[in-house]
């Protein structure tokens, strides 16, 4: 008797409580006047805090375009790599725009609108003293990574460093500064433009190949994607590229030039 | 006259207790106003050391004037986690007073589902109950058409709350067993019945056997707010480590983590010194 009216209670609540189906995203954004996008705060010069507590840097930037374009707000919300996906599922945001490459594990969880706006790849910054010339000759060293990058897997696999993640870029770098380990692993893009803008890594230099392309994606709920809201994304990215927002911005912020954007840009004018 | 050495005929115990000046606790004498100041030089000796290493390069700004600079959105950081704390405080405490309470019922039943839930949220480490909090509990809730948002900050309160509440009940539990049972037995042929003897005669003795630990344990919540920063709450931690990639300098890890533990240490300190005070001053004396 008493299960039965638990069981009716508990359905009755399940049934109140929705998360809400969501009947046309973009008109649901437009409605509301703000769009809310996830963003890196921690990723400089793509997604970092001025000392004024202002979010900046390219992907700000590009938050910023979709949300005039969409002619509504824009509110952004710091995420790390370990939450985007989930805030995202969850509605907490409408669009991640987080430095997050695009690969087929993640696509089965959300949205990820096509074209690519941006790639990186996997590289290391290391002391020119250290004289590390191949990929081979991280095997058994202590190399700085940071948690929770896609690319610490794969580099572990085939080079068998000994990786030591950090939580955070600052971290990581101060410990290759004072020598904890012999190289930090981490994006090529972010590596180029570190050594070309910053005396602190006069002495350090990218001494490998790039590895691993890896395309980075703006993205929406999966439900979206084929919908008004995920086709209006995909034409925006599309005209980022083709009129050259993107290498503008890229230049804007500070960023060594960017292959990708320049034959995305060829290959769309 | 008194001598150390028993002397036949000669009976201690008789001798009137003499309270001794210096019976401080030993955090006390290690933990005082001096031991204080000098830790507060060495943390501007820290800071101030790389400004003199700098002066070579006069165009760079010296650690100092960057961390004056991100002092402002810093302090809104570290006023979220005051405000997390003092929140999952208060919920806590009032779950906790009420657990408490469940686990000296006299219905068995009661009493060990209080103990159970006690005893699971006490030995939970405190992130993972964060974790838990931040998946399960939705973004949003629809009850019959009202929207109500539970945006993270809120859920980190929730999470915060249930380990205090576990604590609390904790130190409920044994501040009214503490009490001696005589009162129940007196009150009872007073006339009371057990529920006034618990809100009139009961609970408001337990309140100064709870005070310090009470206490003791908001220093440890506080503490612990930081890791709210890990599931993405804004809070003074998970803005220092953006300042610090922002500023894109190595060597200014150390004096800016050292500049936010000196927040912490001067917010929780006094706490920690009048918990000591209550401690003292409400013990029983033997």
């Amino acid at each position: 008797m008493t299960i039965s009216i638990k069981t009716a209670i508990a359905a009755a609540v399940a049934a109140m409580i929705s998360t809400g189906a969501m009947a046309d995203a973009l008109q649901d954004i437009k409605d509301a006047g703000k769009i809310v996008v996830g963003v890196k705060q921690d990723y400089k010069p793509w997604g970092y805090l001025s000392s004024d507590g202002e979010l900046q840097g390219l992907e700000i930037d590009l938050a910023k375009d979709v949300a005039t374009r969409l002619g509504v707000e824009v509110e952004l919300v710091p995420v790390v790599a370990s939450n985007r996906m989930e805030f995202l599922q969850q509605g907490r945001i409408d669009l991640i725009i987080a430095t997050m490459g695009d690969n087929p594990k993640r696509r089965q969880v959300i949205g990820m609108i096509e074209p690519n706006y941006y790639a990186g790849g996997t590289n290391v910054i290391a002391p020119k003293a250290a004289e590390l010339s191949e990929w081979e000759s991280l095997r058994g060293k202590d190399v700085c990574a940071l948690q929770g990058s896609y690319y610490n897997r794969r580099v572990t696999e085939l080079y068998g460093p000994n990786l030591v993640a950090f939580a955070g870029i600052p971290e990581a770098t101060a410990a290759l500064k004072n020598g904890s380990c012999i190289a930090f692993l981490y994006d090529n893009t972010w590596i180029e433009s570190q050594l070309a803008s910053d005396e602190q890594w006069a002495d350090f230099e990218m001494p490998f190949a790039t590895e691993d392309p890896q395309a980075w994606s703006i993205a929406v709920p999966l439900e979206e994607l084929d919908q008004a809201y995920g086709q209006k994304m995909s034409e925006i990215v599309t005209d980022w590229h083709k009129s050259g927002f993107l290498i503008e911005r890229n230049e804007a912020n500070g960023i060594a030039p960017s292959p990708f954007l320049q034959e995305q840009h060829d290959m769309l004018k | 006259m008194r001598s150390n050495t028993p002397v036949r005929g000669h009976m201690a115990v008789l001798h009137p207790m003499r309270i001794r000046a210096d019976a401080l606790p030993l955090a006390d004498r290690m933990f005082n106003i001096w031991t204080f100041s000098a830790l507060m030089l060495a943390f501007a000796a820290a800071l101030i050391a790389p400004a003199f290493a700098q002066e070579a390069a006069p165009a760079e700004r010296s650690t100092i004037e960057i961390l004056l600079e991100w002092t402002p959105t810093l302090a809104k950081g570290f006023g979220f986690n005051v405000l997390i704390s003092i929140l999952s405080m208060i919920i806590g405490t009032v779950l906790g007073v009420i657990l408490g309470v469940l686990q000296v019922s006299q219905v068995r039943i009661i009493r060990q589902a209080a103990w159970l839930v006690t005893q699971f949220f006490r030995n939970s480490p405190w992130l993972v109950l964060l974790f838990y909090c931040i998946l399960l509990i939705p973004f949003q809730l629809d009850i019959f058409g009202t929207t109500i948002p539970f945006p993270g900050w809120i859920k980190a309160i929730i999470g915060l709350s249930l380990p205090v509440m576990a604590y609390m009940s904790e130190y409920m539990r044994g501040a009214i067993l503490s009490i001696p049972t005589g009162q129940w037995e007196s009150a009872e042929s007073l006339g009371f019945s057990r529920r006034q003897t618990l809100t009139d005669i009961i609970l408001p003795q337990t309140v100064k056997r709870v005070l310090p630990s009470w206490m003791n344990l908001y220093a440890v919540l506080t503490m612990a707010t930081p890791l709210v920063s890990i599931i993405g709450v804004s809070d003074v931690m998970s803005l220092t480590r953006a300042a610090l990639s922002a500023e894109g300098q190595a060597d200014l890890l150390i004096p800016m983590y050292l500049y936010i533990l000196s927040w912490f240490f001067i917010y929780c300190y006094p706490i920690s010194a009048a918990t000591r005070f209550f401690e003292r001053k409400y013990s029983v004396k033997t």
